[in-house]
């Protein structure tokens, strides 16, 4: 795995998550969190742990830029721990994808389902414990949902202007 | 113990996956409970500085409304002076916010003041137009502010017209609206009633503007008022604010202590 490439990808995804994303005030309800475009894009060679600590990195610096200690951590650890059985349960040989996430090794129909179901899980998770309580949920459902179609159309656009 | 070793090497994963997520959620139960943490927050000094970086770029779009401002508070001031009765309990330190969010249900600002220019955690925030939060947690250089939008936060208030009590509650839906609870269907509640501070705990000095009543409503058979109050601070706009520092409350607080 190219370490510098995935950490300058990082950098760039996060700036653009707190100066642009984070700013965005479309309707009161649309939070879209582009920055587990990262997570979602490494490629499957690391042990199952450490992807997870990874996750969990990632998720603590953006809890510290929301003041939500403790939120997009376990958003992000959840995430990177149903993600390997996610990609196995659309594939069905695991080796095909030459250990890069890609449109080129996915395939449209398998990249689109694996972005919808991992943004949706990762956005809800996010939004349900940030609200901390039962009393906000349409609220916490309709963020969910408006968030991840941004979430959805931002990963699934830069996939595709990178294998064109 | 063999058995047990390789059922936990088998499982290895999913363990290591629940005790990542119990961590995570002990963060959690933390930071509700007592953010304390100024590294762990936007009152981390990397972290604001970027947002006060970026904050000052933008500001310059807003120079001219932003004087403007300034020079209605300095008018509104010099006649507080004037009719000054020396009151010096209650000191104000301004400070500038460098981000703030409005349309969350959990919405924080930052301010460039910390503990090293005598900002405490749980002292009262206003603007020149009322109202703006407690502070919640504190870093040398920076703080992180709870703002009456945000749905943990509760506030005392009162009627300036008979001193009814209530508290303020915001639902997490316009930046420009909350609502006040606790008020008993036997009081009169008129469109436009002045609601301020009731100075009940020493957060905040009594009498400080909070909004004005937009909306009431009682249903039939219920004993407390729906109330919507048009909030005198624009979040959306808020630029500067001060931090209240009351000699009264360390002492009150002291006294509470005391009491424990």
């Amino acid at each position: 795995m190219d370490w510098t490439k995935q950490i300058i990808r990082y950098a760039v995804v996060m700036v653009l998550q707190v100066l642009l994303f984070d700013q965005l005030q479309l309707l009161g309800v649309c939070h879209p969190y582009i920055y587990i475009l990262c997570l979602m894009m490494m490629p499957i060679t690391l042990p199952h742990i450490s992807d997870m600590l990874i996750g969990a990195t990632a998720g603590l610096i953006m809890d510290i830029f929301c003041n939500s200690l403790g939120v997009h951590t376990s958003a992000c650890i959840l995430l990177m721990y149903v993600r390997p059985y996610i990609l196995s349960a659309l594939i069905n040989e695991t080796d095909r994808l030459n250990e890069q996430l890609s449109l080129h090794s996915l395939g449209m129909e398998a990249m689109t389902k694996y972005v919808v179901i991992l943004v949706l899980l990762h956005h809800l998770t996010v939004f349900m414990l940030a609200a901390w309580s039962w009393q906000h949920v349409g609220f916490v459902v309709l963020e969910t949902l408006v968030s991840s179609l941004l979430t959805i159309l931002v990963i699934l656009g830069y996939n595709i202007l990178k294998y064109r | 113990m063999q058995n047990l070793l390789k059922i936990l090497l088998r499982y290895s994963n999913f363990l290591v996956f629940v005790l990542l997520e119990v961590a995570a959620f002990l963060l959690i139960v933390y930071n509700h409970a007592a953010p304390r943490s100024s590294v762990l927050s936007t009152a981390n000094r990397m972290v604001a500085w970027q947002y006060e970086t970026v904050s000052e770029i933008t500001g310059y779009f807003h120079l001219r409304q932003q004087n403007d401002q300034l020079a209605m508070e300095n008018a509104s001031l010099r006649n507080q002076l004037a009719q000054a009765e020396g009151v010096e309990i209650i000191q104000y330190q301004s400070a500038k916010v460098v981000q703030m969010t409005t349309d969350r249900l959990h919405n924080y600002l930052t301010i460039n003041c910390g503990t090293d220019d005598g900002i405490q955690r749980g002292q009262g925030v206003r603007n020149e137009n009322g109202v703006v939060g407690v502070v919640r947690t504190v870093g040398t250089h920076y703080s992180v502010v709870m703002p009456i939008i945000n749905t943990m936060m509760n506030l005392s208030c009162r009627f300036l017209k008979n001193d009814y009590i209530g508290t303020l509650q915001w639902d997490g839906k316009d930046s420009r609206f909350a609502l006040l609870t606790d008020v008993a269907a036997h009081m009169v509640v008129n469109t436009g009633d002045t609601i301020v501070t009731s100075g009940l705990s020493p957060i905040f000095p009594e009498g400080i503007p909070v909004g004005i009543v937009e909306s009431s409503v009682l249903h039939e058979g219920d004993s407390y008022y729906t109330i919507h109050i048009r909030l005198s601070t624009n979040f959306k706009r808020l630029k500067y604010v001060e931090v209240i520092h009351n000699a009264d409350q360390i002492q009150i607080e002291e006294l509470l202590d005391g009491l424990d």
